[in-house]
């Protein structure tokens, strides 16, 4: 092929795939052997210096055995025909984590005062080194943020990867959308400009119409019957702290049932089945686990 | 998930009666049922009263302004003589302490109007804000109307709704004479008959059946008896 | 799904999952690119679009048309379209409830074994349907004027006019020019259709669901209907 010449060579795809050295997706052979002794002569300082970041490896895995599920997670195989549609996920959690380290950073600068926030964005904007673009990553991060989580969760519903067995993903990842949605929510109020006042009046507004509750949920939002001193404290403490902790707790179980189920084929996929089909692994100790 | 695969496992347990009776997880050598009842309804028990004990404080704190009702506050926002009959005259003043420019609000002032069946001599105070949904509503002049810019909501001039989405008439505010001053106090809502009952936040309903619906909060004003 | 079908489906993936490439580094590098992607495009955005400071906040404002941002369009407009009273706390709580229910119990309503969406054609139909209204509520909500300004340049002596239309809350309902709802009869053109006389006597009677303007002051009626008969 033309276009092979131009690749460097490791990134090549292998002329015979399933030939070659090892098997396919098997670890290499030095992550899966036992961490190397201690090197007991120690003739030259420079041997030990290069040594050192292994043997700080091997010391943390030698107490946490870190690496069989590491490579377990990393080298698992992901089924034929995983496509750019399935980018979306990790993609979103980049988003994410974009979102948790610029607001970090504006939060040094930041005041959730009803007197001071808007001052405090025009500092960061006008005089903070750098802060604008930081401000600005922090706005439009959030938008892609969520423009990815509903793509994400388009490509699940269109692939019927919400069905079993994984039923339990989808519904925190429901969550997880209805958390991100509060995170826009509550972030918009914090600039104190007219837009974002008016948005979280109406906003406010909008839980109070549910019926017997509805009235209480907006008091509680507000602290108070009328947006006041402390209201814009507490959709910080929102904003900053709770919906976060939450969202970072249920993105790792999100991820567990990922790595624990795998994740799904294309639905148009249908592998050609041999004679005796193979022993399906430990999933099927739920659906068949009495008869052995 | 309880289908098809848990009802088989329950049917063929049911086969095998002679079945022993399956050891409780962690089950040890002499361990006796009663004891480790015990210890699981302790370690339970103490386990709940310990987290009660931080997060119950902790939630009460966060709740306790729903119960909180304010100082009532009362303004002067000009001589009786600045306000007539048929118009009225916008006013900003402070409905909420000690936040700046973020606790002020406007209401449109007027003299009560015998025209409209008013009582004589009483000063009506119009809030700004569309009980919609919260926006701030404008008195166009040229119309006689309140309009609301988000969705459209439309009130005649004394505040009831003609059009749009709003559910019930503008909010007013209490008002009094004093020493020849025009005072504003605490906010109530109204009735579509104008009746005054406790302030509601925007896009609830009063009078009837819905104030039970959308109960008064105890964090607002009882309203001024007429 | 049945048993069965749980069990062919698991033994299937076993299959392709036989087939697969290693996670680390065959995805991860599609994962990779993505991520540069969106830095890439995130990036953009605030070098481009910038993080600029509005007003600030003041709650005394009467002049200030108040906009969510884009990703609640959908919900701002929805609340626009349902113009009844008594249906205001179906559009606020109601469906976003509903909506939100039904998108979390996905999975225990809809339990067949196919996967593929196109031998799926309920849920395929079903999902698109929802984004294009998503979508089109979206696109009238970031496209739609204000309902209180008439955006149309009109000759002086109609100035007057045009002030009250905007003022009397007729874009509620009607459309003129880029502005207005789709309730009522769009006015951009009602004098090619209606007389003049027919227009005064629509505003007084408030025909159908039309509230009545008849204690609109004659000079103000007349000012009303000089405008309206201007636009043709």
């Amino acid at each position: 092929m033309k276009l092979d010449s131009l690749i460097p060579a490791p990134l090549r795809k292998p002329a015979k795939p399933g030939e070659g050295n090892g098997a396919k997706g098997a670890a290499p052979a030095d992550l899966k052997t036992a961490p190397p002794e201690r090197p007991t002569d120690t003739k030259k300082l420079a041997d030990r210096a290069v040594e050192a970041p292994v043997d700080a490896l091997a010391w943390v895995d030698q107490r946490t055995a870190a690496s069989g599920f590491l490579t377990g997670m990393l080298f698992r195989k992901v089924p034929k025909g995983t496509n750019w549609f399935y980018t979306l996920g990790s993609a979103t959690l980049f988003a994410f984590i974009v979102q948790a380290i610029t607001g970090v950073f504006l939060a040094m600068f930041y005041t959730p005062s009803t007197t001071q926030a808007y001052a405090s964005i025009s500092h960061i904007n006008n005089e903070v080194f750098l802060g604008a673009f930081v401000h600005g990553l922090h706005k439009w991060g959030s938008s892609v943020m969520v423009i990815l989580i509903f793509l994400h969760m388009g490509r699940t519903f269109f692939f019927g990867a919400y069905k079993y067995p994984r039923e339990l993903n989808w519904v925190i990842g429901v969550v997880l959308l209805i958390l991100t949605m509060t995170m826009a929510f509550t972030g918009y109020l914090l600039p104190f400009d007219q837009r974002s006042f008016w948005a979280s009046v109406v906003g406010i507004n909008i839980n109070g119409t549910g019926p017997v509750v509805g009235p209480y949920l907006s008091d509680f939002l507000r602290a108070g019957p009328e947006l006041g001193a402390t209201t814009l404290s507490r959709f910080y403490a929102i904003h900053m702290l709770l919906v976060p902790g939450a969202i970072i707790a249920l993105i790792g179980a999100h991820l567990y049932l990922v790595v624990k189920l795998g994740t799904t084929a294309p639905p148009w996929l249908k592998a050609k089945k041999p004679k005796a089909a193979a022993p399906v692994s430990q999933l099927n100790a739920s659906a068949n686990g009495s008869d052995k | 998930m309880s289908d098809g695969a848990d009802k088989q496992n329950g049917a063929e347990a049911a086969g095998r009666p002679e079945r022993p009776q399956p050891k409780p997880p962690g089950y040890f050598e002499g361990e006796s049922m009663t004891r480790r009842h015990a210890f699981t309804i302790a370690a339970q028990g103490l386990g709940g009263i310990a987290g009660a004990a931080i997060v119950l404080p902790a939630v009460g704190f966060a709740v306790a302004p729903i119960f909180h009702r304010g100082k009532e506050r009362w303004e002067a926002v000009g001589p009786v003589g600045d306000f007539v009959e048929d118009t009225y005259r916008q006013v900003v003043f402070t409905e909420t302490e000690g936040i700046g420019d973020a606790g002020k609000t406007t209401a449109y002032i007027r003299k009560s109007s015998k025209d409209l069946g008013e009582d004589p001599g009483q000063i009506v105070a119009v809030s700004n804000r569309c009980v919609h949904l919260g926006c701030p509503v404008r008195y166009v002049e040229a119309a006689g109307n309140f309009i609301c810019p988000c969705h459209g909501g439309v009130y005649d001039f004394q505040g009831k709704r003609i059009g749009g989405p709003p559910v019930r008439p503008l909010d007013q505010f209490q008002t009094r004479i004093q020493g020849g001053q025009v005072e504003v106090g605490p906010r109530y809502s109204v009735t579509s008959q104008l009746e005054p009952v406790r302030a509601r936040d925007p896009g609830e309903f009063t009078g009837g059946i819905w104030e039970y619906l959308y109960p008064p909060r105890p964090s607002t004003f009882p309203p001024p008896s007429s | 799904m049945k048993p069965a079908d749980k069990q062919a489906y698991l033994e299937e993936y076993e299959l392709l999952k036989k087939k697969g490439k290693p996670f680390f580094p065959y995805a991860v590098m599609k994962d990779s690119a993505m991520m540069l992607l969106v830095a890439a495009v995130i990036i953009a955005m605030s070098i481009v679009l910038g993080a600029e400071q509005g007003p600030k906040a003041d709650p005394t404002s009467t002049t200030y048309v108040p906009r969510p941002e884009w990703y609640f369009f959908f919900l701002f407009e929805l609340l626009r379209v349902i113009k009844p009273p008594e249906l205001v706390p179906i559009a606020t709580i109601g469906i976003p409830t509903i909506c939100m229910v039904l998108l979390l119990l996905l999975p225990f309503y809809d339990r067949g074994p196919e996967r593929n969406p196109i031998r799926r054609p309920i849920a395929t139909t079903a999902g698109v349907m929802t984004i294009v209204a998503m979508a089109y509520l979206t696109f009238l909500g970031a496209t739609g004027g204000s309902p209180t300004e008439i955006e149309m340049e009109v000759a002086p002596r109609y100035e007057a006019g045009k002030e009250i239309v905007a003022g009397a809350g007729c874009l509620a309902c009607h459309k003129i020019g880029e502005n207005g709802g789709t309730i009522g009869p769009e006015l951009t053109h009602i004098a090619q259709l209606v007389p003049r006389a027919a227009i005064v006597r629509s505003v007084e009677i408030g025909p159908d669901i039309m509230p009545s303007y008849r204690d609109l002051p004659p000079k103000k009626l007349n000012e009303l209907a000089d405008f309206l008969s201007s636009l043709d």
